[in-house]
């Protein structure tokens, strides 16, 4: 599905990555751990096409075609999905209309008609319910005075309504009280099937409780030096990030 | 426009001479005025961008330009003039001439009174003559002098007490230049009484092959109590030049809201000011200016606070393109007397690429201790983050772009209350981008 080889990419001049390679087979969930400031977001944005970074080498494949080529909207087109850590405010775009807009792009990218207003609408309904997302909300502009569980869960709703088949969730647990993190891995959880895998960005082990993910990886200084289960986050709960630090200089 | 100069310019003479009518019009309201007005030019000077409140405006093509005195026009239908579903009274002028055929005033018929200027006459027009041109006085500057001494023809509503408009009032200029620069005028006066309540929308237009000029005056009394709102746009197209002034006094309890848009326009100024002179008045500014080309819209505004207890709230806003420029001036004066004012003003801007112009210069002048006021200006690029995120949901760039153009607009668009109007306006930008 996503094939990351020796990955190195910098922003505004300093590199990030240095050198990341991770490999997603479809229907696994692979959960990427670090500290702060070990590349994390980096690889997410770098990953969705955020224009501020700078591709050093590597490759990334996506379905074998090359995904670091592609505008971000070819991106989403192809099916991948990027649930942001900090979801953007957009005053004067109505989720509606915004929803609407991505939901047809995407579809033409995809050879598929148009939906009708009727079907979009019921299509909304359907997926704001996986996250109990309130009726109220669709109808404001997106993510205006949307508190941080409910940006959150507006993500994962974007993500029921665009069916991707690789989803990057960019510490979509970071903020969120423990009832909005039970929703949000109850929708993840049930969007989870044998074609579509997710790659979950997290600081804390607390989600991995909820999504249990195939692997764990632990990325630090912008490459990943340990992979493992599940077991490994909990090790990595317990014994903290100094203990890979400690790790690697030894 | 509050510019006088001691200096007399001679050139005020010969640009005024293109605008007396080469018929006297002898009869009619507004005599005194009239004449108030042509001394007043005697001593007025043409406005140059030597002078501080038009720095960044330069009328000097207008000023080298030999307007014609326009030919009588006509027009067979509204069709692209008038907002399309909007149910309201019209009044149509084609080249600053009243097209009866085409106008209508039966929604109101009974509530209110709306006139052409021409056709005051008995009472109405003596409620007219007791207060028409205080308010935009013709010796405070040269284009006001103009207006008054030369305007022939306009809009009189008056709206008498307790009563509620049943249907906006819709206003259509158009100046048909055929092939020669031409030059209209025209004037408005809307008078509210005590607790009355109306709705009004002015569109400019302008078709032909030539420049063309408009000069108009709109003097604004909001009774005690009352309510108006005023949506005006320009759209002459890049041919058409326009110097507006308006001026608004409210008293007290009373509530405006005025939207002024400028879609287009060779040279467009468009003078504001509003009186607030009574207690708790509720005033609403707001603006709008798509340009491209090589447009230039000049915003000049300016609200003075003279009582205590009152909010005004201004939103200017401009989406500017190629060479064009967007010239934002505004002032809130609070005077000493004026404490408890609310008064807020912004001015927004996003310049598309790197060859637009903003000008924008906020002031506030507080004379009183105890208020609430800001002011802030920016101009931006069109923000990289909600682009992004807009594109990583499967939107072209281009379509995500003009989402969030429009919703940009949709701030200031919103605040109109009258459906037909917003949706006109949306339609008008979804056109441009």
């Amino acid at each position: 599905m996503l094939s990351i080889n020796n990955l190195q990419a910098s922003v505004e001049g300093k590199q990030i990555l240095n050198g990341l390679t991770l490999e997603i087979k479809p229907g696994e969930v692979h959960a990427i751990m670090g500290p702060n400031g070990s590349g994390k977001s980096t690889l997410a944005s770098v990953l969705a096409g955020k224009e501020d970074y700078e591709i050093l080498g590597g490759e990334v494949s996506f379905e074998g075609k090359d995904l670091l080529e592609m505008a971000p909207e070819e991106r989403a087109g192809e099916g991948l999905f990027l649930a942001f850590q900090y979801p953007v405010e957009i005053p004067g775009v109505s989720m509606v209309n915004f929803m609407r807009t991505s939901v047809n792009a995407v579809r033409e990218y995809r050879g598929k008609e148009p939906l009708s207003a009727g079907q979009f609408l019921k299509l909304m309904k359907e997926k704001r319910q996986i996250v109990e997302l309130d009726d109220k909300l669709t109808k404001r502009s997106v993510n205006e005075g949307f508190s941080g569980g409910e940006k959150k869960r507006n993500e994962i709703f974007q993500m029921a309504m665009l069916e991707p088949k690789m989803v990057l969730m960019d510490e979509t647990d970071s903020g969120l009280d423990i009832d909005a993190l039970r929703i949000v891995s109850k929708a993840v959880n049930e969007l989870r099937s044998k074609e579509n895998s997710f790659l979950m960005i997290t600081h804390y082990q607390r989600l991995l409780d909820y999504i249990v993910p195939d692997f764990v990886h632990v990325l630090y200084q912008g490459r990943i030096v340990k992979s493992g289960t599940k077991e490994l986050a909990l090790e990595l709960e317990e014994k903290g990030y100094d203990w890979i630090k400690g790790e690697l200089v030894a | 426009m509050s510019q006088k100069t001691l200096t007399k310019s001679q050139d005020t003479q010969g640009f005024v001479a293109q605008f007396i009518p080469t018929v006297p019009n002898g009869q009619g309201v507004g005599q005194t005025q009239r004449k108030a007005a042509q001394e007043s030019l005697q001593e007025l000077a043409l406005p140059s961008n030597k002078w501080e409140n038009w720095k960044y405006t330069s009328l000097k093509s207008i000023y080298a330009r030999d307007y014609q005195t326009p030919v009588v026009g006509s027009l067979e239908s509204l069709e692209g003039f008038s907002i399309p579903g909007l149910e309201a009274d019209r009044l149509v002028f084609v080249n600053g001439i009243f097209q009866e055929a085409l106008s209508s005033t039966s929604l109101n018929e009974g509530i209110l009174e709306v006139h052409p200027l021409k056709s005051l006459t008995g009472e109405t027009a003596k409620v007219f003559e007791t207060h028409y041109a205080s308010l935009i006085r013709p010796e405070a500057d040269a284009f006001t002098a103009i207006n008054t001494a030369y305007a022939k023809q306009g809009v009189f509503i008056h709206v008498p007490k307790n009563a509620i408009a049943k249907a906006p009032i819709e206003i259509i200029h158009l100046t048909d230049t055929g092939q020669k620069e031409t030059a209209v005028q025209h004037r408005n006066f809307f008078l509210l009484d005590r607790s009355s309540e109306a709705k009004v929308v002015e569109s400019f237009h302008q078709i032909g092959g030539a420049n063309g000029l408009r000069i108009g005056g709109t003097e604004i009394w909001v009774g005690e109590n009352a309510g108006l709102e005023y949506v005006k746009i320009f759209q002459g197209g890049d041919q058409a030049s326009s110097i507006d002034i308006t001026e608004a006094k409210q008293a007290k309890n009373s509530r405006f809201s005025i939207f002024t848009t400028t879609l287009n326009g060779e040279i467009v100024r468009n003078h504001l000011r509003i009186h607030l002179d009574g207690e708790h008045t509720e005033t609403h500014l707001n603006g709008l200016n798509l340009l491209d080309g090589k447009q230039h819209v000049d915003n000049f505004t300016h609200v003075d606070h003279l009582k205590p207890n009152c909010y005004s709230n201004e939103l200017y806003k401009s989406i500017v393109k190629d060479n064009s420029t967007s010239v934002f001036s505004g002032k809130i004066h609070v005077y000493p007397d004026a404490q408890k004012t609310n008064a807020f003003q912004s001015n927004r801007n996003i310049v598309l690429d790197d060859t637009a112009n903003i000008y924008t210069k906020p002031q506030l002048e507080i004379y009183a201790d105890d208020v609430k006021c800001s002011h802030g200006a920016t101009t931006g690029r069109i923000e990289e983050d909600a682009l992004f995120y807009l594109r990583a949901r499967g939107i072209k760039e281009f379509d995500a772009q003009k989402l969030l153009i429009y919703a940009f607009a949709a701030e200031v668009v919103e605040n109109i209350s009258m459906d037909a109007v917003r949706e006109h306006i949306d339609r008008l930008i979804d056109e441009r981008f």
